[in-house]
């Protein structure tokens, strides 16, 4: 379908077609007030109805991520003894995301991949609260400090994977759909087609962009030329690596990071005995625990193997398994990193003769 | 569609006390299920949780199984204190790929165990005894604390009586009650004492199961006595959850222990990170 544009003051129509849809997930920019850090912070919150007015597009990436909505941090996924239990209300409910970028979109691409891994292990409840969703994403329009997406190969604006990309532009956005339900939303918003020049201060916008990120994270370029030989070779090597050494093991990276996804189950009893019920909880390589079995022996105890296996589970063993890098670029983990430690630095760092 | 999370109802039909600190459950299965040597499953009792265990039974399509079980965690604290013949338990699986079976065709066959780490061997046993005019040779090292750690007390004589097979018992420290070898498992590997047992390295395989010190000892000297990494396969038996691959907690180098072992050639393994902890 072509390119539309839509005015300004027109958002608030789209997000009523949306609403009608379902609930909608917006990241949105919001003043806080804190000692510590104040200013304006862009969040994933609800919309609602009387938000809709004054409601503009975050020029950047949400603090938070979108996972929670395919992985919540704890989610029921047996009641036993109810065999064909895999109904869960809340996870066929439709739901929109909105002002996704294209990171947010590339760790859903990603998480797919492990959970619709098939034929015979397809994770249920991902699956439903996957379908049920509704994809809005829109372009980056700047980057900052701790974005490094350019260096895994992708772009600061989506190119796949959404229902429909909005790109702002003077006066409004262009908006596109990417799927059968993007096109019937915008069907009912019957837009005019966007001009030549409208599309040409995007793609300029977009160049610009791209730019930015290319000249911020040139002097890591070489390390994300192969990342997956660098997290593997370098192992047992201390250089680079050192720059772990402020880690305190607290799991934010994993926590924080889109496509982080590592689990554990764990059982609550019911009412009745012999009644219990399973639940999926979020877990983190980083803590102790994560692999240490009854008896005490634990095959990743050092702190550096657990600090260093997350970046191997990302470029290495994952890149084995499904041909891709597991990770985004987005630079959560940079951002929330209490021992300030920039994974762009790390693989840098460890890169070295060896590699080459 | 199917629950991968969701378990199977099994019954406790029997519990069989093999030493103080390890038993053997018998479970009855609700439906048939079929599993080969060394594929593990996730028991759960009931609103306590799950834990991995491989098999000690005979595999195949079974209706019945056993797994043996040593009292060390949260899970088999429960399983041993609580657990009753009778009670309900579930299970998961079959998960793995198991060993590999016809590798072993033609070849002997060295099994190394050492504590409660013959339970999955002994399934790989009832396997090779179930083919054995295929196999040229089984060899049973198994190395215990004592003599009262000892797990299936009662089989080794009907297994040493079967052709081609030998069982080779020793204990780590001396023990009034015991006449046959002491010290570590790894000295039933020495030169002389395989070619007492009559042991042709070049055509054998090698399976061993354990604590993993004693895997990484049991493979330097393997290595030592002149196996070749193809030729060591290991029952790598982590921690893990999902069983199918997706938590990520249980892997060496790219490969998920639950889903692509947990018996591991250690010829692909040996050069990752953390292959011993």
């Amino acid at each position: 379908m072509n390119v539309c544009f839509l005015n300004k003051s027109k958002i608030k129509n789209l997000m009523e077609i949306l609403l009608e849809y379902g609930r909608v997930f917006s990241s949105m920019e919001a003043e806080i007030a804190s000692n510590r850090n104040s200013g304006s912070r862009i969040f994933i919150r609800e919309l609602q109805k009387d938000q809709i007015g004054d409601y503009s597009v975050p020029g950047f990436r949400a603090f938070d991520t979108f996972k929670s909505f395919v992985l919540p941090i704890r989610s029921c996924v047996a009641d036993y003894p109810s065999e064909n239990w895999t109904d869960i209300k809340e996870a066929k409910e439709r739901k929109v995301l909105f002002g996704l970028k294209a990171c947010d979109l590339v760790s859903f691409s990603i998480l797919d991949k492990i959970f619709l891994e098939g034929p015979d292990f397809i994770d249920p409840f991902y699956k439903k609260r996957r379908e049920s969703l509704i994809l809005v994403s829109s372009d980056c329009m700047y980057s900052r400090d701790s974005c490094f997406c350019n260096l895994l190969g992708y772009a600061p604006y989506p190119t796949e994977g959404y229902d429909i990309n909005i790109s702002e532009i003077k006066g409004g956005y262009l908006i596109e759909s990417g799927s059968g339900v993007g096109s019937k939303i915008l069907q009912e918003l019957s837009l005019p087609e966007a001009k030549e020049n409208q599309i040409a201060e995007r793609n300029k916008t977009r160049k610009k962009v791209t730019e930015e990120l290319e000249k911020r994270n040139s002097v890591f370029a070489k390390a994300f030329s192969k990342p997956d030989i660098v997290a593997s070779k370098t192992f047992d090597s201390d250089v680079g690596w050192d720059l772990g050494s402020t880690c305190v093991s607290c799991g934010a990276c994993t926590n924080v990071c889109p496509v982080c996804y590592c689990f554990t189950l764990f059982d609550r009893e019911g009412k009745k005995k012999e009644q219990y019920k399973r639940y999926m909880v979020w877990d983190s390589c980083q803590f102790k625990g994560f692999s240490q079995m009854a008896g005490g022996m634990n095959p990743r105890f050092s702190h550096m193997d657990q600090f260093k296996n997350r970046f191997y589970h990302k470029f290495f063993r994952f890149h084995e398994r499904y041909n891709t890098y597991k990770c985004t670029g987005c630079g959560r983990c940079i951002d929330n990193c209490l021992g300030d430690i920039d994974m762009r630095e790390v693989l840098a760092g460890a890169y070295s003769e060896k590699v080459k | 569609m199917d629950n991968i999370y969701y378990p199977r109802e099994a019954t406790i039909k029997d519990i069989k006390e093999e030493t103080p600190t390890i038993k053997t459950y018998a479970l009855k299965l609700n439906k048939k299920l079929t599993f080969k040597a060394g594929q593990f499953m996730q028991l759960t009792v009931p609103g306590v949780g799950e834990a991995p265990f491989t098999p000690s039974s005979s595999p195949g399509d079974v209706k019945e199984m056993e797994i043996t079980i040593m009292k060390t965690g949260r899970v088999t604290d429960v399983l041993h204190e609580k657990v009753k013949v009778g009670d309900s338990l579930a299970l998961r699986g079959p998960f793995g790929k198991g060993y590999p079976m016809d590798k072993f065709e033609g070849k002997e066959v060295l099994v190394v165990g050492g504590g409660v780490g013959l339970a999955p061997l002994r399934s790989l046993i009832y396997a090779l005894f179930d083919k054995i005019e295929k196999i040229k040779k089984v060899h049973i090292c198994y190395g215990t604390k004592s003599p009262l750690d000892q797990c299936f007390k009662d089989e080794y004589k009907k297994w040493e009586s079967k052709k081609k097979v030998s069982v080779n018992l020793t204990i780590d420290k001396p023990h009034p009650d015991w006449k046959g070898n002491v010290g570590l498992v790894t000295r039933l590997l020495e030169k002389n004492y395989l070619q007492k047992m009559g042991v042709d390295i070049a055509n054998s395989y090698a399976v061993s199961c354990g604590p993993e010190v004693m895997l990484k000892f049991v493979t330097f000297k393997l290595l030592d006595v002149g196996f070749k990494p193809e030729q060591i396969y290991l029952s790598m038996n982590r921690r893990m959850s999902c069983g199918v691959g997706k938590c990520a907690r249980c892997n060496i180098g790219p490969y998920y222990l639950c889903k692509d072992g947990p018996d591991m050639c250690y010829a692909d393994i040996k050069d990752y990170p953390n292959v011993f902890g």
